[in-house]
């Protein structure tokens, strides 16, 4: 019979004495949305890779200051970000991030779908296409909040700005989006 | 939920993200050996910030972080913080973790000294005077480190590409760095992280106090404003001027004589 998945609390508690059992469990939890995050900020999976696991390592060193009791996603977050970016300004360039649909919502797909839905995905579609087409600053704030659903306080830890500047960059980014969409829409 | 937020929401399952690698085992490998974070969680049992990347792997192997004298000093590190904004603490690695041999790209990207900019644009965005050390002249580049990756208030750094009299530092082709922060020097703990070996000499520059530190590669270690434990190379990995500029820690790095360093601080402008 398998024992319920240990808390993360415990598993934190435990790295920090040294278990690196422990710490791998860790980023097995947290490995899809720290390579995410690192995909959305350098644009390239590779880098994003990179970035992730080069950003655990570094968090390994830093357990001395994770809070017991703290929320550990922004905590790690901050620091696989920080790496994130650390490669682009290296590298002196961003990749373009180009995000895509999956399979079924490309156009050309063969398989018969009712007018209702293949609207929707025409929908779908668009919507992505205009997110892609965001300024940089914009783009990064509502796919970390929408396509990565991080909270206010993790895409503040993953951006490396107050929970503040997220609600009013959001809101701006929100609203030049609904701008765009509704250009479209009339166009 | 406002009719554009759903749909975002909604667009979230569709997105078609690059399959996560598994990152466990490669992690685990690069792990310190067992018992090295505890020892290390349990003396300092707070913050730390090491760069670590992988081709500063073996570099950082070999930071030997001698934190216990901050932790065994009373009172703690908040209130030691509060004091002044910035406490300087310096320490002697054996291999000083610098970047590979002449990469392409501007001089100080490959530092990693934050984004470039001009000295005006610097200025504008820090709140304190950005000092220019006139017996360099204009610096041949600019870099703005900002939070999170700088200091709170900022860090900028001036990059002297070659200068006559003063030798490049051969792995990074940088003659000389000039790096500011708003904060302070605080002697009773400045003192007490050096490393056995270090030449390190209290100096005074036009009546600011400052240390000369000459010999070895540093580890440069200091606590900001926030409390926040940081971390930084002194790159150059050669000598280094240290000066507490009335607000202003200002940094000097180059293969510089102590007279050339001292010179170089005494004409900040």
């Amino acid at each position: 019979m398998e024992g319920r998945p240990e808390e993360d609390s415990q598993l934190f508690t435990r790295a920090q004495r040294g278990d690196t059992a422990a710490y791998e469990e860790i980023v097995q939890r947290y490995q899809q949305v720290a390579f995410r995050t690192a995909y959305v900020i350098t644009g390239s999976a590779a880098d994003a890779e990179e970035a992730a696991q080069d950003g655990f390592v570094k968090a390994y060193r830093a357990l001395g200051s994770f809070r017991s009791g703290a929320e550990p996603k922004p905590w790690l977050l901050k620091i696989v970000a920080n790496e994130a970016r650390n490669r682009v300004r290296s590298a002196g360039r961003r990749h373009h991030l180009e995000l895509r649909l999956v399979e079924r919502f490309r156009p050309g797909d063969a398989a018969p779908s009712p007018e209702a839905e293949t609207v929707a995905a025409e929908d779908t579609r668009r919507l992505l296409d205009l997110v892609n087409g965001l300024s940089d600053e914009d783009r990064l704030v509502i796919t970390s909040r929408y396509l990565l659903e991080l909270s206010g306080e993790e895409t503040a830890a993953a951006l490396g700005i107050p929970e503040g500047t997220v609600k009013s960059r959001l809101s701006r980014a929100l609203a030049r989006l609904r701008a765009t969409l509704g250009e479209v829409s009339h166009a | 939920m406002p009719e554009l937020e759903q749909q975002l929401s909604a667009l979230a399952a569709e997105i078609d993200w690059p399959a996560t690698p598994n990152l466990a085992p490669a992690v685990r490998s690069a792990l310190p050996a067992s018992g090295e974070v505890a020892r290390e969680a349990r003396r300092r049992g707070g913050p730390v910030g090491t760069t670590f990347g992988r081709r500063w792997a073996l570099a950082a192997a070999a930071v030997i972080i001698a934190l216990a004298a901050l932790v065994a000093y009373q009172p703690s590190r908040e209130a030691i913080a509060s004091w002044v904004n910035v406490h300087l603490f310096v320490q002697r690695v054996h291999v000083v973790p610098t970047p590979s041999p002449l990469p392409a790209g501007p001089l100080g990207e490959r530092l990693g000294l934050g984004s470039q900019t001009t000295l005006a644009d610097a200025q504008k965005q820090v709140s304190w005077h950005v000092m220019v050390p006139s017996k360099l002249g204009e610096p041949d580049e600019v870099y703005l480190q900002l939070p999170p990756d700088g200091a709170v208030k900022g860090e900028v750094t001036l990059v002297y590409a070659m200068r006559p009299g003063i030798p490049v530092a051969g792995e990074t082709g940088v003659s000389v760095l000039v790096t500011e922060a708003t904060g302070a020097i605080d002697a009773n703990f400045f003192g007490k992280m050096l490393g056995p070996g270090t030449t390190f000499e209290e100096v005074t520059v036009a009546g600011h106090r400052g240390y000369w530190i000459a010999g070895s590669p540093h580890q440069f270690f200091f606590i900001d404003a926030s409390g926040k434990f940081r971390s930084e190379t002194l790159r150059l990995a050669t000598n280094t001027l240290l000066m507490d500029w009335g607000g202003t820690v200002v940094r000097i790095e180059g293969k510089l004589t102590k007279a050339q360093a001292m010179e170089i601080a005494a004409s900040l402008r």
